[in-house]
């Protein structure tokens, strides 16, 4: 093969992966174009590819004006937020004391963590109704981000692990023999050169609680507490056809996904292959 | 995103090669919160929820407690219930089509994208947004898309003449199965590429080389070198994903509720109206706690055939 006709393949092989790359995310553009169409738009037969006119109005009279779009995305910032934190300051130590520090039962722990993230949502979200509802936690943050927390934390101890196996004994060694304790080795040798994978588990844990629905479904009635996820859900009944409003907010509750998914891409699909690879 | 499980070869078993030296126990203390609050989280509801599923749970027990033990009963009568042995026929059904049609999916993208060409990197990871796009949202731009009336799948389905007139996919019963397993399916397909692409990048191209020398097409390549080198790999990223599509609970829940009729009734979603809509938690408990024994039971061969990956 001439290298011309190996550059021609690959240029083929280029322009049909972008036509699957196209046709694959077409429910994403579809969900765009429908949330820039006005009202009459969204029932043309055939349906418009691209929207005319295109039209903000979805957004700026529905999005804006809906007190419950607003509070519901208020509420899932709180709850994704206090997640991540919750998760970063549990699961951090752990995964490093499993990977690098002389501890028991590391192999059965490491299991225990992996079953944990088998379990239904479901099957978590009944008892802690029960539970809260005694302890008062139903419609409370706390309770919100306790029940994200529950299968955040092993999940982000499974992906943080490998990274600190990366990180050489001999470092932390040579930093206790200069005088470090474990603690100051953990935060001042161990951290720092962790970050990408403190980013990745960051990530993770906040999308993984951003589109959560169960935990917020079951544990929130109270319309004033409950996570956008929950709000989008009651809307698809109020809202009926009005599909570009409904596409509009669903658009809303993608952005912070496809923002934190374009800026930190690499972190996700590291976090998502970690160890796949083999580590 | 739906479930997060971790990936397949996180799962190193294997303890920390430390040497055997004293244990210092001040270093438990970094793992003690972890433990705790899994314990706490995860460990006492499971716990809770079993005792629940033993005692005849009134409304007026959710809060104060105190609900008598009946022992056995609530299993056999959830054991002589139709409509459980029903949801967990339709849990079945839903999660083999949707893993099915993801794996055949997944594997088609992951052999083209392991190909070189300029640009596959950035399309490998535009693909994942079908991934970690809340199911939320892609649930319901499935269900504007599969609108009878206005909705663009039965357009493009008329313009290639599958279908003639509008399907109403939500309102009956075989359609929507199909839809909400297209849905599923949709968002796990990227995953799935992305796990066997790990392991197709495994694969030494002087195989394919030398396959091809002896004359083997595109195909036997496929059939002879590549599905049985990937078979490992296969079998972790078909039993993760099985798992985490019948844990699914989003994507049903808002397309169909289960519906129309029980056509799509799941068991995570019978669970759910069991204590939430009718307010038995009891039964409610029961439903879990049996469907808990799917999940577990793979994970068994999870694990296993993740060892043999990590020891292949």
């Amino acid at each position: 093969m001439t290298a011309t006709a190996a550059q021609r393949r690959r240029g083929w092989l280029s322009a049909g992966g972008v036509l699957i790359t196209i046709a694959y995310l077409l429910p994403v553009y579809w969900m765009l174009a429908t949330s820039l169409k006005d009202s009459s738009d969204i029932f043309a037969t055939p349906p418009d590819l691209f929207p005319s006119p295109i039209t903000l109005t979805s957004y700026t009279e529905t999005v804006v004006n809906h007190a419950g779009i607003g509070r519901g995305l208020l509420n899932s910032t709180v709850i994704a937020v206090g997640t991540t934190v919750v998760t970063l300051a549990v699961a951090v130590p752990a995964a490093y004391a499993l990977a690098r520090l002389r501890v028991r039962f590391v192999a059965l722990l490491m299991l225990l963590f992996l079953v944990v993230q088998m379990i239904p949502a479901v099957n978590l979200a009944l008892p802690m109704f029960v539970i809260f509802s005694r302890a008062d936690l139903v419609n409370s943050y706390v309770g919100l981000i306790l029940a994200n927390c529950s299968l955040a934390i092993p999940l982000a101890i499974t992906i943080l692990r490998p990274y600190f196996l990366s990180v050489p004994g001999e470092v932390i060694e040579a930093a206790k023999i200069d005088g470090c304790t474990t603690w100051s080795a953990f935060l001042r040798v161990a951290l720092p050169v962790s970050v990408p994978g403190l980013i990745t588990v960051a990530v993770i844990s906040f999308l993984g609680a951003w589109g959560e629905f169960v935990f917020g479904l079951a544990l929130a009635s109270d319309e004033g507490m409950q996570p956008i996820t929950v709000v989008l859900a009651g809307l698809t009944n109020s809202f009926g056809t009005r599909w570009n409003d409904l596409m509009a907010v669903s658009v809303v509750v993608a952005l912070p996904i496809i923002v934190v998914f374009v800026f930190l891409q690499r972190y996700i699909v590291g976090g998502l292959t970690a160890g796949a690879t083999k580590s | 995103m739906t479930t997060t499980v971790a990936p397949p070869g996180t799962a190193s078993t294997t303890p920390a090669r430390a040497p055997r030296r004293a244990r210092r126990w001040g270093d438990h203390l970094f793992v003690v919160p972890a433990v705790v609050f899994v314990a706490a989280t995860v460990l006492y509801p499971l716990i809770f929820n079993i005792d629940l599923s033993f005692r005849d749970v009134g409304v007026a027990q959710i809060v104060t407690g105190g609900a008598e033990w009946v022992g056995w009963e609530n299993y056999t009568d959830q054991l002589s219930r139709d409509d459980f042995w029903h949801a967990l026929v339709i849990s079945l059904l839903y999660t083999g089509l949707a893993v099915a049609a993801a794996f055949a999916l997944g594997m088609a993208l992951a052999v083209y994208f392991n190909q070189r060409f300029p640009g596959r990197n950035v399309m490998r990871s535009l693909l994942l947004l079908a991934w970690i796009l809340p199911t939320v949202v892609s649930a319901n731009v499935w269900r504007w898309m599969l609108d009878g009336s206005y909705g663009l799948i039965n357009t493009l389905l008329e313009a290639v003449g599958v279908v003639d007139g509008d399907v109403f996919w939500l309102a009956r019963p075989v359609p929507a199965l199909f839809a909400v397993v297209i849905a599923t399916a949709w968002s796990f397909t990227p995953f799935i590429m992305i796990l066997l692409l790990a392991g197709l990048q495994g694969i030494p191209d002087t195989l394919y080389e030398a396959a091809t020398i002896d004359g083997a097409g595109a195909w036997r390549r496929f059939t002879s070198v590549t599905m049985p080198l990937l078979k490992p790999v296969n079998l972790t990223a078909l039993l993760l994903c099985f798992i985490s599509t019948f844990k699914t609970f989003d994507t049903v829940f808002l397309m169909t509720r289960g519906g129309p009729g029980e056509a799509t009734m799941i068991l995570p979603i019978y669970a759910y109206n069991e204590a939430f809509e009718f307010f038995r938690f009891d039964t409610g408990a029961v439903a879990t706690t049996l469907m808990l024994i799917v999940p577990l039971g793979l994970s068994v061969f999870y694990f296993r055939s993740l060892r043999r990956e990590e020891t292949a």
